[in-house]
């Protein structure tokens, strides 16, 4: 059996699209036709479970039932790739109950392949953020993203400060999702389908639909340039060989 | 084979440049063969087009999604109409980079519907520019230079390449300034001046005779790529189509 990956997927507070990553990460294996599993922490209405319900688990990971159920189940499970959508705020706290569970042994010992998706708000807090999660992702694979899908601005801070925090993470890649359509992302969010179904005009059960041809062609576009940044990290050799590859250094300082 | 419904785009990225007349005489042209027609007029600020064809044409703003949303989702809608788009210069690049974004030319073409752009020539070597960009934006779109003789009387005609051979330039010839003042008029129809105004051939007969041979022509010469292309394809061993969304 191939080794199992896990994906976390989190932020410093909420509103910063981070469901909305968990989801394009869930659209991008079903293409690649990896088998995914996802866990939603944001008990006890989760959003990521409204829209990819087949495959997502609502659960609390600081709780140890629930840590059970995810990670003594990496082995045994179909699904090759996990994905745990963590609620705002709760990064750093998961990460932590992953080192005294013993996950993130593991991952240095190569058993698990282990990726955090960051993603970053507009705020200096978020980048404070970047400093507590530092100490547990020297072996995982740390993506820095900035989410414009609802056009955040970002780089309110001076390019110095942002250097100082970029620079604390001698491995981490920066990835850009792009602004998507207000009425193309709202149109979804109504649909409550993955992006992909929503560009095959589907509903949530597969039956037809009738969404605009428009505003279809500006999520299948969008999707695409996600899934380009995904193909740029080589997300899929990342995790479809579930072997170690160096890791090309941030270039956030330099932008 | 089903039947063809063209989109017809008269374009240009320059303003003055007889868009909405070369719109307002295709109008004509197939109205006259009681073609079933819908038209669009994407001049927000001054629909002239909808003032000719009150009935007939729909002004749209492009510029906000909702707009968008009007009329490539009627586009692309599968009727077997044809369509003819008045697209001022303002609109110009914000169409052609919609049109690209959501796909609209090969998902036309999926569904027998055929995106035409009628692009006005002129010797300027930004439009020259324009129009190779444009053919290169939009691969899966037909492209028809038009030359309209009374806005330019010299150009290179390998500045515009038709994107097949078959469709070659459509000529606009230039008119005597006091028949232009004529067809300008509101109320004026090129077809109904056809059939109604008797007494011999005049300067507009021939000038409307002209301008629709061209058209018949046109008409002709894509139906008969469209032919051939369903021959070769049939005779082709093992084809595969591109998948769509």
């Amino acid at each position: 059996m191939a080794k199992p990956a896990v994906i976390v997927v989190g932020a410093d507070k909420g509103g910063v699209g981070k469901t909305t990553v968990a989801r394009t990460l869930l659209d991008y294996f079903t293409a690649h036709h990896l088998p995914t599993r996802a866990f939603d922490s944001e008990s006890p209405k989760g959003t990521l479970k409204r829209f990819h319900p087949d495959v997502t688990e609502i659960v609390d990971v600081t709780l140890v039932p629930d840590q059970m159920k995810i990670f003594d189940t990496l082995a045994s499970v179909e699904a090759q790739v996990t994905v745990i959508d963590v609620r705002a705020g709760m990064l750093s706290p998961t990460l932590r109950a992953l080192r005294d569970i013993g996950f993130l042994e593991a991952v240095k010992k190569g058993q698990i392949t282990f990726a955090v998706f960051h993603i970053l708000g507009s705020s200096i807090a978020s980048l404070n953020e970047i400093e507590d999660t530092a100490p547990f992702t020297t072996d995982a694979r740390y993506f820095l993203v900035k989410n414009y899908v609802n056009n955040t601005s970002f780089f309110e801070w001076d390019q110095a400060t942002h250097a100082a925090y970029f620079n604390k993470l001698k491995d981490a890649v920066e990835i850009s999702i792009p602004k998507l359509n207000e009425m193309a992302y709202e149109q979804v969010e109504l649909a409550s389908v993955p992006f992909l179904t929503f560009v095959a005009n589907k509903g949530p059960k597969g039956d037809p639909a009738n969404y605009s041809f428009v505003l279809r062609g500006y999520v299948r576009h969008w999707l695409g340039n996600v899934w380009a940044e995904y193909d740029r990290i080589k997300l899929n050799d990342i995790i479809a060989a579930g072997a170690p590859v160096n890791n090309p250094r941030v270039q956030a300082a330099r932008s | 084979m089903p039947q063809p419904a063209p989109v017809y785009i008269v374009a240009s990225p320059r303003p003055r440049v007889g868009k909405t007349l070369l719109a307002r005489l295709l109008i004509e042209f197939f109205r006259a063969g009681d073609r079933p027609l819908v038209a669009y007029d994407l001049n927000p600020r001054d629909p002239v087009l909808a003032g000719h064809f009150p009935r007939l044409v729909r002004p749209i703003d492009i510029a906000d999604t909702r707009g968008q949303m009007m009329l490539f989702d009627q586009l692309i809608a599968s009727q077997p109409v044809t369509r003819v788009i008045d697209l001022g210069y303002k609109s110009f690049d914000q169409f052609f980079a919609v049109m690209a974004e959501i796909g609209f030319a090969p998902e036309a073409r999926r569904r027998t519907i055929e995106p035409v752009v009628l692009f006005v020539t002129e010797s300027a070597a930004s439009i020259v520019r324009a129009y190779a960009n444009l053919r290169k934006l939009i691969p899966d779109a037909t492209f028809v230079p038009v030359h309209n003789e009374a806005v330019s009387v010299t150009f290179d005609k390998e500045d515009y390449p038709p994107s097949r051979a078959e469709c070659r330039m459509i000529r606009i010839p230039r008119l005597s300034p006091v028949v232009r003042g004529v067809i300008d008029r509101p109320s004026f129809s090129f077809g109904a001046y056809m059939v109604a105004t008797a007494g011999g051939p005049t300067e507009v007969h021939q000038w409307i005779g002209t301008i629709f041979a061209e058209f018949r022509e046109l008409e002709l010469r894509l139906l008969m790529g469209k032919l051939s292309a369903s021959l070769s394809r049939r005779s082709a061993p093992a084809w595969r189509g591109r998948g769509s969304f």
